[in-house]
Protein backbone atom coordinates (compact mmCIF):
# COMPACT_ATOMS: atom_id res chain seq x y z
CA UNK A 1 0.00 0.00 0.00
CA UNK A 2 1.21 3.31 -0.98
CA UNK A 3 1.81 5.84 1.54
CA UNK A 4 2.76 9.24 0.36
CA UNK A 5 4.42 11.65 2.93
CA UNK A 6 5.39 15.39 3.07
CA UNK A 7 6.07 18.21 5.58
CA UNK A 8 4.97 21.36 6.07
CA UNK A 9 6.98 23.17 8.90
CA UNK A 10 6.16 20.68 11.83
CA UNK A 11 3.46 19.00 10.84
CA UNK A 12 3.78 15.56 9.08
CA UNK A 13 1.54 14.78 6.16
CA UNK A 14 0.88 11.21 5.75
CA UNK A 15 -1.65 10.34 2.38
CA UNK A 16 -2.06 6.29 2.04
CA UNK A 17 -3.21 5.30 -1.21
CA UNK A 18 -5.78 2.65 -1.78
CA UNK A 19 -6.85 0.07 0.89
CA UNK A 20 -5.78 -0.76 4.65
CA UNK A 21 -6.57 -3.93 5.59
CA UNK A 22 -6.02 -7.09 7.14
CA UNK A 23 -3.67 -7.73 4.75
CA UNK A 24 -1.36 -4.54 4.50
CA UNK A 25 -2.40 -3.10 7.77
CA UNK A 26 1.30 -3.82 9.32
CA UNK A 27 2.60 -2.27 6.54
CA UNK A 28 0.80 0.60 7.14
CA UNK A 29 1.45 1.15 11.04
CA UNK A 30 5.41 0.32 9.99
CA UNK A 31 5.44 2.60 7.21
CA UNK A 32 3.26 5.54 9.17
CA UNK A 33 5.61 4.98 12.49
CA UNK A 34 8.80 5.36 10.42
CA UNK A 35 7.40 8.50 8.81
CA UNK A 36 6.62 9.53 11.93
CA UNK A 37 9.88 11.45 13.58
CA UNK A 38 10.95 13.23 16.76
CA UNK A 39 10.62 16.17 15.20
CA UNK A 40 6.90 15.94 13.98
CA UNK A 41 5.09 18.12 16.38
CA UNK A 42 1.63 17.05 14.95
CA UNK A 43 0.68 14.39 12.53
CA UNK A 44 -2.29 14.96 9.47
CA UNK A 45 -3.35 11.82 7.88
CA UNK A 46 -5.33 13.06 4.48
CA UNK A 47 -7.79 10.32 3.35
CA UNK A 48 -8.74 11.58 0.48
CA UNK A 49 -7.41 8.97 -1.55
CA UNK A 50 -8.09 5.95 0.99
CA UNK A 51 -10.86 4.40 -1.07
CA UNK A 52 -11.13 1.28 1.84
CA UNK A 53 -10.75 0.75 5.67
CA UNK A 54 -11.72 -2.10 7.56
CA UNK A 55 -11.08 -2.61 12.09
CA UNK A 56 -7.32 -4.22 11.16
CA UNK A 57 -7.05 -0.19 9.79
CA UNK A 58 -8.59 1.15 12.55
CA UNK A 59 -6.35 -0.35 15.08
CA UNK A 60 -3.50 1.24 13.37
CA UNK A 61 -4.83 4.26 13.73
CA UNK A 62 -6.07 3.93 17.32
CA UNK A 63 -2.35 2.71 18.09
CA UNK A 64 -0.78 5.94 16.55
CA UNK A 65 -3.17 7.83 18.31
CA UNK A 66 -2.45 6.76 21.49
CA UNK A 67 1.44 6.84 20.65
CA UNK A 68 1.15 10.79 19.57
CA UNK A 69 -0.81 11.58 22.88
CA UNK A 70 1.82 10.26 24.81
CA UNK A 71 4.61 12.56 23.44
CA UNK A 72 1.95 15.68 23.33
CA UNK A 73 2.21 15.93 19.73
CA UNK A 74 -1.18 16.67 18.15
CA UNK A 75 -2.85 14.38 15.32
CA UNK A 76 -5.66 15.48 13.08
CA UNK A 77 -7.33 13.50 9.63
CA UNK A 78 -9.16 15.09 6.59
CA UNK A 79 -10.87 14.36 4.05
CA UNK A 80 -12.59 11.24 4.34
CA UNK A 81 -14.95 9.63 1.74
CA UNK A 82 -18.53 8.97 2.71
CA UNK A 83 -18.11 5.10 3.75
CA UNK A 84 -14.93 5.87 5.41
CA UNK A 85 -16.62 8.55 7.49
CA UNK A 86 -19.39 6.42 8.48
CA UNK A 87 -16.80 3.72 9.85
CA UNK A 88 -15.08 6.37 12.03
CA UNK A 89 -18.56 7.11 13.18
CA UNK A 90 -20.02 3.70 13.62
CA UNK A 91 -16.92 2.65 15.68
CA UNK A 92 -17.12 6.49 17.81
CA UNK A 93 -13.61 7.27 16.35
CA UNK A 94 -15.30 11.09 15.55
CA UNK A 95 -15.53 11.52 19.38
CA UNK A 96 -11.67 11.06 19.82
CA UNK A 97 -9.82 11.98 16.21
CA UNK A 98 -10.11 15.90 15.25
CA UNK A 99 -11.56 14.58 11.57
CA UNK A 100 -11.69 17.63 8.85
CA UNK A 101 -13.56 18.33 5.57
CA UNK A 102 -10.32 19.25 3.70
CA UNK A 103 -6.51 19.47 4.22
CA UNK A 104 -6.57 22.96 4.13
CA UNK A 105 -9.13 23.38 7.41
CA UNK A 106 -6.97 20.31 9.41
CA UNK A 107 -4.04 22.41 8.84
CA UNK A 108 -5.23 25.14 10.48
CA UNK A 109 -6.71 23.69 13.33
CA UNK A 110 -2.93 21.65 13.70
CA UNK A 111 -1.39 25.31 13.72
CA UNK A 112 -4.10 26.74 15.66
CA UNK B 1 -32.37 -11.53 -12.48
CA UNK B 2 -30.74 -13.39 -9.70
CA UNK B 3 -26.98 -14.16 -9.22
CA UNK B 4 -24.74 -16.41 -7.06
CA UNK B 5 -21.15 -17.28 -6.35
CA UNK B 6 -19.63 -19.16 -4.57
CA UNK B 7 -16.17 -19.73 -3.02
CA UNK B 8 -14.21 -22.06 -0.98
CA UNK B 9 -11.25 -20.66 0.45
CA UNK B 10 -8.28 -21.89 2.58
CA UNK B 11 -8.12 -20.87 6.27
CA UNK B 12 -4.81 -18.17 5.32
CA UNK B 13 -5.48 -14.40 5.25
CA UNK B 14 -4.11 -14.34 1.85
CA UNK B 15 -7.38 -15.93 0.74
CA UNK B 16 -9.20 -12.32 1.50
CA UNK B 17 -7.99 -11.54 -2.10
CA UNK B 18 -10.01 -14.22 -3.67
CA UNK B 19 -13.07 -12.45 -1.60
CA UNK B 20 -12.47 -8.71 -2.56
CA UNK B 21 -11.98 -9.72 -6.15
CA UNK B 22 -14.98 -12.05 -6.28
CA UNK B 23 -17.13 -9.03 -4.61
CA UNK B 24 -16.07 -6.63 -6.71
CA UNK B 25 -16.73 -8.91 -9.63
CA UNK B 26 -20.34 -8.51 -8.35
CA UNK B 27 -20.59 -5.03 -7.71
CA UNK B 28 -19.41 -3.99 -11.24
CA UNK B 29 -21.80 -6.39 -13.15
CA UNK B 30 -24.29 -5.39 -10.70
CA UNK B 31 -24.14 -1.96 -10.69
CA UNK B 32 -23.69 -1.66 -6.99
CA UNK B 33 -23.53 1.82 -5.20
CA UNK B 34 -20.00 2.35 -3.90
CA UNK B 35 -21.45 2.25 -0.19
CA UNK B 36 -23.31 -0.89 -0.37
CA UNK B 37 -19.61 -2.78 -1.94
CA UNK B 38 -18.02 -1.10 0.60
CA UNK B 39 -20.13 -2.77 3.78
CA UNK B 40 -20.26 -6.25 1.46
CA UNK B 41 -16.20 -6.35 1.55
CA UNK B 42 -15.87 -4.78 5.40
CA UNK B 43 -18.31 -7.48 6.31
CA UNK B 44 -16.35 -10.43 4.72
CA UNK B 45 -12.79 -9.34 5.48
CA UNK B 46 -14.05 -9.26 9.37
CA UNK B 47 -16.04 -12.25 9.81
CA UNK B 48 -13.18 -14.51 7.53
CA UNK B 49 -10.43 -13.25 9.86
CA UNK B 50 -11.71 -13.84 12.66
CA UNK B 51 -12.85 -17.40 11.39
CA UNK B 52 -9.12 -17.56 10.68
CA UNK B 53 -7.83 -16.31 13.42
CA UNK B 54 -10.07 -18.10 16.66
CA UNK B 55 -11.32 -20.98 14.25
CA UNK B 56 -8.13 -23.60 15.02
CA UNK B 57 -8.80 -26.35 17.57
CA UNK B 58 -6.54 -28.82 18.96
CA UNK B 59 -8.11 -31.55 16.71
CA UNK B 60 -7.60 -29.40 13.89
CA UNK B 61 -4.82 -27.34 14.07
CA UNK B 62 -3.58 -26.71 10.73
CA UNK B 63 -7.04 -24.90 10.09
CA UNK B 64 -9.97 -25.58 7.80
CA UNK B 65 -11.93 -24.90 5.26
CA UNK B 66 -14.47 -22.01 4.95
CA UNK B 67 -17.31 -22.50 2.19
CA UNK B 68 -18.47 -18.50 1.06
CA UNK B 69 -21.67 -17.83 -0.51
CA UNK B 70 -23.46 -14.76 -1.88
CA UNK B 71 -26.72 -14.86 -3.46
CA UNK B 72 -27.81 -11.49 -5.01
CA UNK B 73 -31.39 -10.92 -5.89
CA UNK B 74 -33.56 -7.75 -6.60
CA UNK B 75 -34.04 -7.26 -3.04
CA UNK B 76 -31.01 -8.38 -1.07
CA UNK B 77 -27.53 -9.84 -0.96
CA UNK B 78 -27.33 -13.06 0.77
CA UNK B 79 -24.13 -13.92 2.52
CA UNK B 80 -23.31 -17.56 4.07
CA UNK B 81 -19.61 -18.39 5.61
CA UNK B 82 -19.36 -21.91 6.59
CA UNK B 83 -16.51 -22.89 8.27
CA UNK B 84 -15.18 -26.17 10.01
CA UNK B 85 -13.32 -24.65 13.17
CA UNK B 86 -14.57 -25.28 16.97
CA UNK B 87 -17.67 -23.31 18.14
CA UNK B 88 -17.73 -19.38 17.71
CA UNK B 89 -21.54 -17.90 17.48
CA UNK B 90 -19.75 -14.34 17.12
CA UNK B 91 -23.31 -12.51 17.27
CA UNK B 92 -23.46 -13.50 20.95
CA UNK B 93 -19.82 -14.16 21.86
CA UNK B 94 -17.93 -11.39 20.42
CA UNK B 95 -16.82 -8.79 22.98
CA UNK B 96 -19.00 -5.84 22.41
CA UNK B 97 -16.28 -2.93 22.33
CA UNK B 98 -16.21 0.10 24.41
CA UNK B 99 -17.32 3.37 21.84
CA UNK B 100 -17.49 5.71 24.49
CA UNK B 101 -13.57 5.69 26.03
CA UNK B 102 -11.21 8.81 25.61
CA UNK B 103 -8.00 7.76 23.57
CA UNK B 104 -5.86 6.79 26.43
CA UNK B 105 -8.62 3.95 27.94
CA UNK B 106 -9.94 3.13 24.36
CA UNK B 107 -9.08 -0.82 23.75
CA UNK B 108 -7.23 -1.70 20.88
CA UNK B 109 -9.33 -4.05 18.73
CA UNK B 110 -12.68 -5.99 19.40
CA UNK B 111 -14.33 -3.37 16.53
CA UNK B 112 -14.93 -6.14 13.60
CA UNK B 113 -18.00 -8.03 14.65
CA UNK B 114 -19.51 -4.79 15.73
CA UNK B 115 -19.00 -2.77 12.71
CA UNK B 116 -20.89 -5.80 10.69
CA UNK B 117 -23.61 -6.00 12.80
CA UNK B 118 -24.01 -2.65 12.60
CA UNK B 119 -23.49 -2.46 8.62
CA UNK B 120 -26.01 -5.22 7.94
CA UNK B 121 -29.81 -5.73 7.54
CA UNK B 122 -29.61 -9.54 9.51
CA UNK B 123 -26.76 -11.69 10.93
CA UNK B 124 -27.35 -14.94 11.83
CA UNK B 125 -25.10 -17.76 13.61
CA UNK B 126 -25.94 -21.84 14.12
CA UNK B 127 -24.00 -24.39 15.08
CA UNK B 128 -24.70 -26.98 12.22
CA UNK B 129 -22.69 -30.52 13.31
CA UNK B 130 -19.10 -29.57 13.57
CA UNK B 131 -19.83 -26.26 11.70
CA UNK B 132 -20.25 -22.73 11.93
CA UNK B 133 -22.69 -21.35 9.79
CA UNK B 134 -23.71 -17.63 9.61
CA UNK B 135 -25.83 -16.24 7.17
CA UNK B 136 -26.05 -12.03 6.57
CA UNK B 137 -28.45 -10.02 4.99
CA UNK B 138 -28.31 -6.64 3.45
CA UNK B 139 -31.46 -5.40 1.53
CA UNK B 140 -30.79 -3.18 -1.15
CA UNK B 141 -32.46 -0.09 -2.22
CA UNK B 142 -31.86 2.17 1.11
Amino acid sequence: MPLNTARENEVLIARPEGRIDALNAREFQSELSAAIDDEAGAVLLDLEDLSYISSAGLRVILLVAKDLRKRDAKLALCSLQAPIREVFETSGFDQILALHASRAEALAALRG
Amino acid sequence: MSRRISLRLESRPEELSRIEAAVEDMAVSEDWPQDFTFRIQLALEELIVNVINYGHSEENPEGHEIEVEMRSDEEALTIEIVDDGQPFDPVNDAPKPDIDAGIEDRPIGGLGVFLVQKMMDEMRYRRDGDRNRLTLVKRKGE
